[in-house]
């Protein structure tokens, strides 16, 4: 059964669709968002995650996932009562050479499997693989899951797109997906950030990891108080990535352990960071590869300090806070501004 | 003359030390925290009192250190309140100027920092887990009935040490009982622990460190000389136990403190009285959010002293007018 936009228009309606805060958000919501809006969707946002969304997801999902995955539960546990339909695509590949961590692959049927009572499911598969026009088909395929209008979908995926070409420049000026989401819904493009922090660090790790403030217990804001100015894999220019990728003989299997491992290349070859730090999830299988990854990269590149710091489901910072103080510490005593 | 006092409040002990002006140790005190530490610093404040009397000391700056420094440093009135990394470096670099690698395992905490002149260039600390600490030692004692004072002793008498499994505190465990139900002698089983512990410390928080001489080993486990004779055997290399070892990191919070306070002339120190204050601390769930952040209150006379534990900051700016 199809939930028809014209229908539940023409009742003064919108069809509600929801969307998880975290995992591939960061990386997609300014593509999502625009496209179901000109589809004449509402878009319903889980809140910002929370100790209640956790202890749900915890709760809903298998023991032994790693705190993102669980956390994403908690998020759709929270929609599922507020929305008509949950946007759980099923993401294969998004760059058309590797795929995802796995649990991305098979996130939907996990998530239905976990939680009871869910509302219908967009869960269309996206692989890259099968060619570059394949993300308009996809969102084709969507589009037609709210509206039967073929001109309303492809209009919409143009918004999409520019929306989502914004979003990217906005990254690539230096600004947080945090950051630039505010930016998108005002639609201005400020220049480029200048770092005027005394020292600057890479802050490597997933993309869900690094901006949920809750799981990542306020590291980037905790840096930018200690005068850290931080930049992330996001900020990286395609063309560079590509650059440091032909660095290693042989990449990774997964799309964002890539990206993490490319980025502390190009920062390193850059040689404009004081530090590394990668930000992993416990219990993360493909960290373990990537962690190592990184930290022989930065002993290669002129020994950069690199510290690993590890989230899961505690809430007490004190562990971070040591870490993060005697790391940035480390990194001013050694430019002699301490 | 001038002093100055450094405090380290660990899971385990509560340290306190004096040095003077050359950063000469003039008082230097190990408490067991036992779970309170605010009654284990008034405790402390006491005896450095009782020791001072008499002397012409007096307390110009104060640093604070370990797990619980923010607490303590609200109590005291620090001068400076640092992460426990800098100020066991600063320790050891004072003590042993051309020191390269510092090696630091606490009740819970195990550390290795890397130094290379005078500056730390690289450090890493245990992650989720607690295997090869103090506590996980004084546990092992206290079920073989064993004082942890002769556990190194003990561990030095073995002929020919048996192999437990260092990965994992709890398999750690049972394949020392293991061994004990096999007959295996006390001495080789406790030994066969410290060269277990030393693996996993090696393997777990030094992994891919460059370890050169000169190594100093502190922290209350260095104590321990059965864990300092493994850490030679294993690393090819002599280990350095410096005098104040179990105290390094209150002694670099005394140092953290002298420069502090050169820079702003003055002390926030509330004095040796504190040591008589009604200290109360409570805590209360904010219902504010959905996150139910755990408030903690520290009260002096129903005045609060100061808010932590939130993570929007609402209570910490409460705390003037709280």
């Amino acid at each position: 059964m199809r939930l028809c936009v014209g229908d539940k228009e023409k009742e003064g309606d919108l069809v509600r669709v929801g969307i998880p805060r975290t995992l591939s958000f960061f990386t997609y919501y300014p593509l999502w968002k625009p496209f179901f809006e000109a589809l004449g969707a509402e878009v319903v946002v889980s809140p910002i995650s929370n100790k209640a969304l956790l202890d749900e997801g915890v709760r809903e999902t298998v023991n032994d996932a790693c705190v993102p995955i669980k956390l994403f539960h908690g998020h759709v546990a929270a929609l599922k009562d507020r929305v008509d339909i949950l946007f759980i695509p099923r993401l294969v590949s998004i760059d058309g050479k590797v795929t995802l961590c796995p649990k991305f692959l098979g996130l939907p049927d996990m998530v239905r499997c976990s939680i009871s009572g869910l509302p219908e499911i967009i869960e269309s598969r996206l692989d890259l693989k099968k060619g570059r026009f394949e993300l308009y088909r996809f969102m084709f395929r969507v589009g037609q899951r709210i509206t039967d209008n073929k001109l309303r979908i492809i209009g919409a995926i143009w918004r999409a797109r520019y929306s989502f070409y914004c979003y990217r420049k906005l990254l690539l000026h230096g600004f947080t997906p945090l950051e630039a989401f505010p930016l998108l819904e005002k639609g201005i493009i400020p220049p480029p950030k200048v770092n005027n922090g005394e020292i600057k660090l890479a802050v490597l790790g997933y993309p869900y990891a690094l901006y949920d403030d809750y799981v990542s217990v306020n590291l980037l804001k905790k840096l930018e108080g200690q005068g850290v100015s931080v930049v992330t894999p996001e900020m990286v220019p395609e063309q560079m990535m590509k650059k440091a990728s032909k660095k290693l003989p042989k990449n990774l299997f997964w799309y964002y352990s890539n990206r993490v491992v490319w980025a502390s290349i190009h920062y390193l070859q850059d040689k404009s960071i004081d530090g590394i730090i990668h930000v992993t999830a416990f219990g993360c299988g493909p960290d373990a590869m990537t962690n190592k990854l990184v930290e022989l990269e930065a002993k290669q590149q002129g020994k950069v300090p690199c510290m690993s710091i590890t989230i899961d489901e505690h809430t007490g910072d004190a562990g971070v806070d040591t870490r993060v103080e005697a790391f940035v510490d480390l990194l001013k005593r050694k430019k002699g501004i301490l | 003359m001038k002093g100055y006092l450094g405090i380290d409040v660990g899971s385990v002990s509560t340290n306190l030390v004096v040095i003077d002006e050359e950063g000469r140790v003039l008082v230097n005190l190990y408490l067991r925290t036992r779970g309170q530490p605010i009654k284990a610093v008034q405790d402390g404040m006491r005896h450095v009192e009782q020791e001072l009397s008499g002397s012409d000391i007096e307390i110009c700056g104060v640093g604070t250190t370990g797990s619980a420094r923010t607490l303590t440093g609200v109590i005291v009135g620090a001068d400076t309140v640092k992460n426990e990394i800098t100020a066991h470096a600063v320790a050891a670099s004072h003590l042993v100027p051309d020191v390269q690698t510092v090696l630091e395992i606490g009740g819970q905490d195990s550390k290795i920092i890397l130094l290379r002149d005078g500056i730390v260039v690289d450090f890493a600390m245990n992650t989720v887990c607690a295997a090869g600490t103090g506590s996980f030692l004084d546990h092992q004692a206290a079920r073989l009935n064993i004082a942890i004072e002769e556990f190194g002793t003990l561990a030095l008498q073995s002929t020919g040490p048996v192999r437990i499994a260092g990965r994992c505190s709890v398999f750690a465990e049972s394949d020392m009982i293991h061994k004990q139900q096999m007959g295996h002698t006390f001495p080789d089983i406790i030994s066969g622990l410290c060269d277990a512990l030393v693996r996993n410390y090696l393997n777990n928080v030094g992994k891919g460190k460059d370890i050169l001489s000169p190594v100093v080993f502190q922290g209350g486990v260095a104590a321990n000389a059965g864990i300092r004779a493994a850490f030679e055997k294993a690393l090819g290399l002599k280990v350095i136990v410096p005098e104040y070892f179990s105290v390094m990191g209150a002694i670099g919070a005394a140092m953290l403190a002298k420069s502090a306070v050169r820079e702003k002339q003055e002390t926030l120190f509330r004095g040796f009285a504190i040591s008589e204050m009604e200290y109360q601390a409570s805590s209360f769930e904010c219902q504010g959010c959905p996150n139910l952040c755990e408030i903690v209150n520290i009260t002096v006379d129903d005045e609060v002293l100061a808010r932590w534990g939130g993570r929007c900051g609402k209570w910490e700016t409460l705390r003037k007018t709280g």
